[in-house]
């Protein structure tokens, strides 16, 4: 096996991908491959079981909070897929906690620590062997 | 278009158990369209099965293709040696395209991964309703262009029966319009209401599936 | 008095012009003639004809026919309900023959409750035609003398032409939607054909009236003859229930508080009952009631009685 796979962060550059990017100095940047959206509502089921089809432990898709999207909707129509990804690996038997939503605004470096950190401990605890 | 949906995954999971080499066939035409078997499915459909095979510890080499139609036999050329290689594929075309697909490389086991619906339209994005019957002796023209064979729970041609209740079917109220307050109310703004008034003899069903297989001979197009 | 088209006494009451009265006897869900019996000797000398229904509701019940040759035989006139639902037109043409050789000769044409609603709601339904079209259909029977094919009905080129002499019904439901409509469809039965007509269970008095008023806009009631149909409510519960789900169907407020202020709820049902049938006998164009007292038959006399409709002509 190659070098160990990250879990896969999909920020929107409106906010949490500004939010990742002010964090200076964080132990949680080693554990996230940031992928950088234009809106959360471009992510798309084929893409984050694709991430899991590859190894990568798990996927997190952190958009804009709820009333405060660009595009108005576009982290609902993202929170949608999300839920439909969640019942795809339940119905398959695969742990539906490898992929994870959260909402935080472009300030929210704290926050955005916090959410990798706490995906990555609850990965550890769940898929030990992935690690 | 033809709709479908996606059977249970248990379901498909079951199909293709013990299927070493698994190709995913999806169909470009009415099924890309209502979002049940085109590229973007069956690449989901794909990685959920890889997926679920390593949690399980199966070993099966899943490839993933689609053409343009499954019920056109020259689309078939470009897959045709993905299909042989296979020895086993998952059509995620409607039943017609399966049933071609299989007929085509008759010593290939050819597995439905769809439920087919109905002739229908995208009443909205995410929203397919069922509008034609496939009856082949067109009403529409008697019912201001809606079709009470397809539209009504019980195909009544005379009148909605009484469960029509404020413009819901009783079978299912939430889902379904009562088709014949959909002609009711489309005649009347076409001031047409007395041909409600005639009655409609019983019905030839002998051009539609009461007939038997139906089949469909242009002379003219024939080589 | 016009010759008579089937002969039997329903159609015999009505052509005399008195208040007809009809009652329905649900068959079995089992092979228990008992049932029939029981339930026959309630309405024996009683009503004029009793509806044999044909798997009400969907539910699988002893086919009308067979449960109407036994009520018959019990000293009733069977009116035999056909729907749609379950039959093509082979077979109810051929069980209407079937029907009449035994001495069946009242019939009621329905569509039929969907499947959904039975216990079977995964079977397949037939409809290959509509009440209206069954109407039609038994009356071409009986007075063209032939099948809906056009082929004539007798046994063979030589053979006599042996026609099932039908009275034929159909029901009508003045309080499904859309409203205008109603009179519509009831034009095209007596259009097709239908002798008499059995409503749908009347608790909205007003919205009854207010389409009569349509039929007899229309002249319909000269043509067919209306029987009112009604439910005794048994209990509060009931009411609730008929109005919560049974589409088409509303139950007035002030029959729910009628019932629910009184100890003897059943008593009260029936008072109520009563009273329509006084409402309803007032009314032009209503040529008698169609008593639906599901799985109540017991207490139909005393309905009956207490309306002052004893004896039976």
């Amino acid at each position: 096996m190659g070098e160990k796979k990250k879990i896969v962060a999909f920020c929107c550059e409106n906010s949490s991908y500004k939010a990742a990017g002010a964090v200076t100095e964080s132990s949680a940047l080693d554990l996230v491959d940031i992928v950088r959206l234009p809106c959360s509502g471009k992510v798309e089921i084929g893409m984050v079981l694709k991430c899991l089809e590859k190894d990568h432990p798990g996927v997190l898709i952190l958009s804009c909070p709820v009333d405060n999207c660009k595009y108005i909707t576009g982290n609902l129509r993202a929170k949608k897929r999300v839920e439909m990804v969640k019942k795809a690996l339940q119905n398959a038997g695969i742990d539906e906690n490898r992929v994870h939503m959260d909402f935080i605004s472009s300030i929210d470096t704290y926050k955005f620590v916090n959410i990798v950190k706490e995906m990555n401990d609850r990965l550890l605890n769940t898929h030990p062997v992935n690690r | 278009m033809i709709t479908a949906v996606q059977k249970p995954f248990e379901e498909i999971s079951e199909m293709v158990k013990g299927s070493q080499n698994l190709l995913i066939l999806g169909c470009g035409s009415c099924v890309t369209v209502c979002m049940a078997g085109g590229e973007k499915e069956v690449g989901i459909l794909a990685s959920i099965l890889r997926l679920a095979n390593k949690e399980k510890g199966v070993s099966m080499e899943i490839v993933e293709d689609t053409i343009e139609r499954q019920c056109d036999r020259e689309f078939f050329d470009d897959v045709k040696e993905k299909i042989e290689r296979a020895d086993a594929v998952l059509s995620m075309a409607c039943g017609v395209g399966v049933q071609f697909c299989s007929e085509i490389f008759s010593r290939q086991i050819v597995l439905p991964a769809l439920n087919t619906r109905f002739y229908g339209a995208t009443e909205q994005q995410g929203v397919w309703t069922e509008r034609c019957a496939g009856c082949g002796d067109c009403v529409l023209a008697k019912f201001g262009g809606i079709c009470p064979v397809a539209r009504c729970s019980k195909s009544l041609l005379n009148g909605p029966c009484g469960g029509s209740q404020d413009g819901k079917c009783e079978v299912d109220p939430e889902n379904i319009d009562c088709g014949w307050q959909l002609i009711y109310d489309r005649l009347k703004s076409l001031n047409l209401l007395s041909r409600l008034e005639e009655n409609e003899p019983v019905k030839d069903w002998s051009s539609g599936r009461d007939g038997g297989p139906g089949k469909i001979v242009r002379e003219d197009m024939l080589l | 008095m016009s010759e008579l088209k089937a002969g039997t006494n329903l159609e015999r009451v009505l052509q005399a012009g008195h208040f007809a009265i009809t009652a329905e006897l649900g068959p079995p869900k089992s092979a228990d003639v008992d049932v029939i019996k029981t339930k026959a000797a309630y309405l024996k000398g009683i009503v004029d004809a009793v509806n044999i229904t044909d798997n009400q509701t969907a539910i699988v019940r002893m086919s009308s026919i067979a449960a109407g040759v036994l009520a018959l035989k019990e000293g009733l006139e069977p009116v035999i309900q056909i729907t749609c639902r379950d039959r093509n037109r082979i077979a109810i043409q051929s069980d209407v023959l079937g029907a009449y050789a035994l001495g069946l000769k009242n019939i009621l044409c329905l569509t039929g409750d969907h499947q959904v609603f039975g216990n079977h709601s995964t079977s397949k339904n037939v409809f290959d035609m509509d009440s209206i079209q069954l109407i039609q259909a038994l009356k071409n029977m009986r007075d063209e003398k032939v099948f809906i094919c056009g082929d004539e009905i007798k046994n063979s080129k030589k053979a006599p032409v042996v026609e099932p002499r039908i009275f034929i019904g159909g029901a009508a439901n003045p309080f499904g939607d859309p409203f205008e409509f109603r009179v519509i469809r009831l034009a095209k039965k007596v259009n097709a054909g239908v002798d008499f007509i059995q409503t749908q269970c009347i608790y909205d008095m007003e919205r009854f009236e207010k389409w009569m008023k349509q039929v007899r806009e229309r002249g319909l009631h000269k043509k067919v003859k209306i029987l009112a149909g009604l439910t005794p409510l048994k209990s509060v519960g009931m009411a609730k229930y008929m109005r919560d789900n049974v589409a088409g169907l509303t139950v007035p407020d002030y029959y729910l508080e009628r019932l629910s202020k009184v100890e003897d709820k059943a008593a009260e049902g029936i008072k109520i009952c009563v009273e329509q049938i006084k409402r309803l006998r007032e009314i032009e164009g209503v040529a008698g009631i169609h008593l639906m007292a599901i799985e109540w038959e017991r207490r139909v006399p005393e309905i009956v009685e207490a309306a002052g409709l004893l004896p039976r002509p």
